[in-house]
């Protein structure tokens, strides 16, 4: 699992994930993305395009960082995810929860807003 | 590596359940599954056996987990043994859907999306202390 953080561009940060978000691919870059992106209260945006598979492992993490973030004037927004993942989210109400965009432009948007 | 059946047997710790995952798509690798039949057999596999390395073992000794997979024409099954503590994943509940961040569980959706995949589960207690639980899945086609 990499992860991949940019710079913030119109006040907002681009992460992208690649590989997979099992048990072991969330344990090896959870803290990291937690830190680069709860401390400073991020408007946050990730690209999920080359994520190949998510259990619920992944949706705990993106919902325990997206209330961190909420908590200090942030927010997270997921988006591109490919439709396997995107059938796993449904069934959690993923959606409903932690917003998911299809595009970067609309999760940005959101993410701004 | 037969392409319809696999044995594991493997630590339940982190790197055990690493190495186990890779033997398991080794094996997935060869099988004539469709995308969406391959991504709940590994659903099921990764919720099963990270719970079993999260609650299932003891500070004093080490937990063994053992795992078959068989790939039929119309169905897969997996079946999971451990000898950690007592669990039955048929008494969890699914945790209520939340409309919103604020009121959202962090966890406890793993056995939801097993049961979400699964056309049959069944779970025992061995008389030899190994909890064994049996999940089928379809096969999409």
């Amino acid at each position: 699992m990499k992860l991949e953080i940019a710079e913030p561009v119109d006040g907002v940060v681009n992460v992208a994930l690649i590989g997979r978000l099992d048990t072991p691919g969330v344990d090896k870059i959870e803290t990291k993305l937690t830190a680069s992106l709860v401390p400073r209260g991020a408007r946050a945006i990730v690209d999920l395009s080359q994520v190949e598979f998510a259990g619920s492992l992944a949706i705990r993490m993106f919902i325990t960082i997206a209330k961190a973030l909420a908590r200090n004037n942030g927010k997270l927004v997921l988006y591109a995810p490919q439709p396997l993942l995107q059938q796993v989210f449904e069934t959690a109400s993923l959606n409903d929860i932690v917003p998911i965009r299809a595009d970067a432009a609309t999760a940005a948007a959101l993410a701004r807003g | 590596m037969d392409a319809h059946s696999l044995e594991l047997s493997f630590p339940g710790t982190l790197v055990g359940f690493e190495e186990a995952f890779t033997q398991l798509r080794g094996a997935l690798d060869n099988a004539d599954l469709s995308p969406g039949t391959r991504y709940n057999v590994e659903l099921v596999f990764e919720e099963i056996v990270a719970n079993i390395v999260r609650h299932g073992c003891q500070p004093d000794r080490k937990v063994i987990v053992s795992v078959t997979l068989e790939v039929g024409r119309e169905s897969v099954i997996l079946t999971f043994c451990d000898d950690g503590v007592p669990f039955d994943p048929r008494d969890r509940i699914d945790p209520p859907p939340a409309k919103s961040l604020e009121e959202a569980p962090i966890g406890g959706r793993g056995l939801m999306f097993v049961r979400h995949a699964a056309t049959a589960f069944d779970y025992c207690r061995t008389s030899d202390q190994h909890n064994r639980f049996v999940v089928t899945l379809a096969c999409a086609r």
